[in-house]
């Protein structure tokens, strides 16, 4: 091989990779939630991502389609699921697998990994045969669990993300931990952590010697993007007049295809370069996006020399719309220095808690600095929070126990309106509702980054005792309650 | 043994060692927690910051180690020659050859266009369906609200 093909077939990789790590910035255009602490809680967030990116990271600004899929199947007893089905559907028959390939930031680190100079294990019959685990993976994890509990037992359980997702605990908490603004949030670390932070390591450690291990073998969004290959817009075509079945595609791809653009394909397009024939295609319906540039059967000079030209305009507005995202993103919020002017006042334990005020359900008003003299307990919820709801029966437990003591339960902004109905049949009456809103800002104002649940005491002289983001048991608020008596 | 292969064993090592200091370090702080908490306890924090980096900062010069083998090994182009040999499948040629009757057939590429039709017209009308529904206001309350449980914090 001369070195101009030699240093071709090096270059093309790259364009890859650029590709990946466009989409894993992209997805994570609010940077500024990595210095704040804070995560991005527009609007776009409705919007689902095609890729494997947390929505619990600082810096995501779209929804993580496995974990919305997850909520919408436990959901499904109330809401049919069809907006986030909708979105699945509309990402697999466009990309297929192509968004594995080239669009998941997860794909993205475990070749990197990858890329850690060690013995490999290759593909063989064995990795094949766990390649469909993910397939029960997305059975058991993701479809059935979550459904059973929500419908069934009313429970909110996205499994996956609860007991395996690695982004989680990687984009998710420990992107929020680096902050020291979340600093409550370590009191809530315990067997959970510690056992989805094993599995983050270990599927690290397995993508180091094994390619994509966590994509081949668990991730359930591959599996579903999988059924959609065959007749995906974009991905790796063959063409039938120019293939000699001699197999080189298969034999040198690093994933476990049996035939190229089926399932397993993420369309990385190794094999447009292995194909001696130049029979293999990387293509959006009619459009080549990458085709055989070298060899007897390479595409004529003229329609390399088109694409190429066609692929700078594609980068040119790719790149100005990842500088409009960033800067629009990481603009400072005006309301930002007056937010931490508040916060300086002190929600952190042993300062003086910020007065406030707010209209509760019950249809009465709520200031804080009415209840000096008397402990207040203000603990933060939202219906999507399973251990929120598990928490609350404490709290009712604890008013009736002690009814000196002030109990104000303030329900996050999104999701607000159902919380009335969710609240009509509990019975939880002697707790204070009160309803967040864009307008009055509470969880902002005492809420370091949106994590639920959050529970702060303040005593009788209004001086907080105790703040942090982590489920209490009926023995913990007692406690919490007498110390602060 | 060759050098090469030599570099590759101990990297190799290294990586090993650092993911299991780091999910040892976890498992220790756990256990040290849950038994403080069973001691009566209850607000003991298995996991602060200080603990966190006093378990993090002694892996520190391993793993900068291991990144500065690897950054080695990258630019000395030390890689495994094996990983990028074909994988031979006895399987494949009758396969190989059944797809290429199969991608022949005018009636597959047919059959192909309506199903993604098909699929893509399905995908509109869920999505316009979930917007009335209110699944859109749904994914939004997940979205903004951290759930950390879900994350994996607790």
């Amino acid at each position: 091989m001369d070195k101009t093909v030699k240093k071709e077939k090096n270059r093309k990789p790259a364009a890859r990779k650029l590709v990946q790590l466009y989409a894993a910035l992209l997805y994570n255009a609010h940077l500024k939630g990595f210095i704040d602490g804070h995560i991005y809680s527009g609007n776009l967030k409705a919007l689902c991502v095609p890729g494997f990116n947390c929505y619990s990271c600082p810096a995501a600004v779209g929804s993580c389609p496995l974990g919305a899929l997850q909520n919408a199947l436990n959901a499904a007893g109330h809401t049919a699921p069809w907006y986030v089905l909708g979105m699945l559907t509309l990402f697999g028959v466009i990309l297929g697998r192509t968004v594995c390939g080239w669009l998941c930031p997860l794909g993205l680190i475990q070749e990197l990994l990858h890329k850690i100079p060690t013995p490999k294990i290759r593909k063989s019959r064995l990795t094949r045969m766990l390649s469909y685990l993910k397939y029960g993976v997305l059975a058991v994890f993701v479809i059935i669990l979550p459904v059973w509990y929500g419908v069934e037992k009313g429970l909110i359980l996205p499994a996956f993300c609860k007991y395996i997702c690695p982004a989680g605990t990687l984009e998710g908490a420990v992107g929020l931990l680096q902050n020291p603004a979340n600093s409550t949030s370590f009191y809530q670390l315990g067997a959970l952590f510690t056992q989805k932070w094993i599995i983050m390591v270990a599927v690290g450690l397995l993508c180091v010697f094994c390619y994509r291990s966590f994509c081949r073998f668990l991730c359930p969004l591959g599996a579903i993007y999988g059924f959609f290959n065959r007749f995906a817009l974009t991905g790796v075509k063959v063409d039938p007049a120019r293939c000699n079945s001699c197999g080189q595609c298969v034999m040198k791809c690093p994933m476990d295809v049996k035939h190229v653009g089926r399932a397993e394909c993420i369309s990385c397009g190794q094999c447009v370069d292995a194909c001696a024939q130049g029979a293999i295609s990387f293509q959006c319906g009619k459009i080549t996006l990458k085709g055989p540039e070298t060899g007897r059967r390479a595409d004529p000079e003229p329609v390399i020399r088109k694409r190429r030209k066609l692929g700078r305009i594609a980068w040119a507005a790719a790149l100005a719309v990842l500088a409009f995202a960033l800067v629009c993103f990481n603009l400072p919020e005006p309301a930002a220095d007056q937010q931490n002017a508040v916060s300086a006042v002190g929600t952190e334990e042993g300062c003086l808690m910020p007065d406030f005020s707010t209209e509760l359900l019950s249809g009465e008003a709520f200031r804080l600095s009415d209840h000096r003299g008397q402990v207040v307990i203000v603990n933060f919820w939202g219906t999507t929070c399973a251990p929120c709801i598990e928490e609350l029966p404490y709290y009712e437990q604890l008013k009736q126990a002690h009814p000196d003591v002030e109990i104000l339960a303030i329900h996050h902004r999104a999701g607000a309106k159902k919380a009335k109905d969710f609240l009509a049949d509990k019975g939880w009456d002697h707790i204070d509702f009160a309803l967040d809103s864009k307008e009055k800002g509470l969880f902002t104002l005492l809420n370091a980054a949106d994590a639920m649940p959050q529970t702060i005491v303040v005593n009788p002289r209004g001086v907080v005792t105790y703040n942090a983001q982590t489920p209490l048991t009926y023995e913990k608020l007692e406690t919490l309650y007498r110390e602060a008596r | 043994m060759t050098r090469r292969k030599a570099f590759l064993i101990v990297q190799s090592l290294f990586c090993a060692l650092v993911a299991g200091l780091l999910a040892a370090g976890a498992l220790s702080l756990y256990f040290d927690g849950a038994a403080k908490q069973a001691a009566g306890d209850l607000f003991y924090a298995m996991f602060t910051r200080e603990r966190a980096a006093a378990w993090l900062l002694p892996i520190l010069p391993l793993f900068l180690c291991s990144l500065g083998l690897t950054a080695a090994g990258l630019i000395l182009g030390i890689r495994d020659e094996n990983a990028d040999k074909p994988v031979r499948d006895e399987s494949l040629p009758r396969a190989m050859s059944r797809v290429r009757e199969k991608a022949a057939s005018r009636q597959a590429d047919r059959k192909t266009l309506i199903l993604r039709t098909a699929a893509l017209l399905i995908a509109l009308i869920l999505i316009a369906a979930g917007v009335l529904n209110g699944g859109l206001e749904d994914v939004l309350a997940k979205g903004i609200a951290i759930c950390t449980e879900c994350v994996g914090l607790g």
